[in-house]
């Protein structure tokens, strides 16, 4: 284990800004991740040259209010969890978030980082389910899962 | 698929909705008129002869021998969708199989799992899954003066536009999955032509006795929202994102567990009555 050095965004996921948050779709792994405020901005500097006290420095520049580096290690760890940065060779120290969050204190300046994700569906798993007593041909058509395929070809 | 081709094939259209073509064939003649009430609403026929889908639908003829059951057959190119004895049900098999691939399948919109209404020149889309209770909500607003656009799918375009999807409503009643189809106009309602803008995603499932108590969410939040619910978010990712971006461009978003639809219909159409007014003073 060492200690996280410059962390680098992914750049293959597609992005779009909506307000100061940032929706992320992970194109690889077909997952959708909502990223607030701070956490966006976090992530926008993982450029792979920063490290996160730099990280934390930049980031009270910008929203003009001090920046704890703590905060920034928090981000750090959800994105990481959400697979939004390029993995270190070596496994670096995690931050428990108890303790992460004893020593922001309650009076944090700025929002927590938070990321929302969402597994995107299948165009079959959106779609209205074929419903009881009606034809199927397959379990995944019905909205029981349950196809009787052998007899009578209908949805249980 | 030689072995469909060879059969003796009676009647075939060749039809383009929202930029997909499909073609249709049926083994009997006659029966063509009943399967175009199915396909997606704003079809038109098409003259090309290649299609991205074809649906084979093999009815049954002849005696029924004793111990024998005749089943009719609907094919999706070489895929089985539906066997039935009952043609009706075959038919229904046939509407949601090319509604989805529709859905699936179209560049030129991006579909969301969602049903909407219109009102005061807005849409309002409540996105969810199936038993989610859409249908309920949309037919209470209609109830109310809204304007039927889908119970199924809100079309959104390159502008973040929602266009109409007015199917007849599928109503489930007394809770079980069976649904009745009503017509917009049946139930007293007008449906709804003009495009328009979003003005409110509603985020709600139904939970009996529910008070409806929703808490407002974000735009990054809601658009993660349509986002699961939209359908070729995994093949079209680029321009389900854009078009997203655009849609929720000027709404608000709403979440909540709700109770009976009379209630939180009301207080949704209340609500965005007093974001007009706030938007016009």
């Amino acid at each position: 284990m060492k200690e996280r050095q410059s962390p680098r965004a992914r750049v293959d996921c597609l992005s779009r800004e909506f307000g100061n948050e940032v929706l992320v779709y992970d194109l690889q792994r077909g997952v959708g991740h909502c990223l607030n405020s701070t956490a966006a901005a976090a992530w926008k500097l993982c450029d792979g040259n920063r490290s996160p006290p730099q990280i934390a420095r930049t980031l009270s520049r910008q929203l003009s209010t001090r920046v704890d580096e703590v905060v920034v290690l928090l981000a750090l760890d959800q994105l990481a969890d959400a697979h939004l940065l390029v993995e270190p060779e070596v496994p670096v120290e995690r931050l428990s978030r108890r303790v992460a969050l004893r020593r922001i204190g309650i009076a944090a300046a700025v929002v927590l980082p938070l990321i929302t994700s969402i597994v995107a569906p299948t165009a079959a798993q959106t779609a209205s389910c074929v419903q009881l007593g009606q034809p199927c041909a397959s379990n995944g058509q019905c909205c029981s899962h349950l196809c009787d395929v052998l007899l009578t070809h209908r949805c249980l | 698929m030689k072995k469909l081709d060879r059969l003796d094939w009676a009647e075939r259209l060749t039809l383009s909705a929202f930029g997909v073509r499909a073609g249709v064939r049926v083994n009997v003649s006659g029966l063509l008129p009943r399967v175009l009430p199915l396909l997606p609403p704003g079809w038109t026929k098409s003259h090309r002869v290649i299609v991205e889908r074809l649906y084979s639908l093999v009815v049954a003829q002849g005696c029924e021998r004793a111990g024998m059951r005749r089943l009719h057959v609907l094919y999706a190119d070489t895929m089985t969708v539906a066997r039935d004895a009952a043609l009706d049900q075959v038919l229904a098999a046939l509407e949601t199989d090319l509604h989805r691939y529709t859905a699936e399948a179209t560049s030129d919109m991006t579909f969301l799992h969602a049903g909407v209404v219109g009102w005061q020149g807005r849409a309002i889309v409540f996105p969810g899954r199936s038993l989610s209770g859409k249908t309920t909500l949309v037919r209470e607003m209609l109830r109310l003066g809204a304007t039927y656009y889908s119970d199924e799918f809100a079309v959104v375009d390159n502008f973040g536009l929602v266009h109409p999807f007015a199917r007849p409503l599928g109503i489930r009643e007394d809770s079980s999955y069976a649904q009745t189809k009503y017509t917009a106009e049946g139930l007293g309602a007008a449906s709804g032509v003009k495009p328009l803008p979003m003005g409110m995603a509603v985020i709600c499932k139904y939970e009996a006795g529910a008070r409806w108590q929703p808490a407002s969410l974000s735009q990054g939040q809601g658009a993660l929202e349509l986002l699961a619910n939209s359908f070729a978010v995994r093949s079209q990712p680029h321009q389900t994102l854009r078009r997203l971006h655009n849609l929720v461009r000027h709404s608000v978003f709403i979440k909540g567990t709700r109770g009976e639809a009379h209630e939180a219909a009301a207080s949704i159409l209340n609500l965005s009555c007093a974001r007009e007014r706030l938007e016009t003073t």
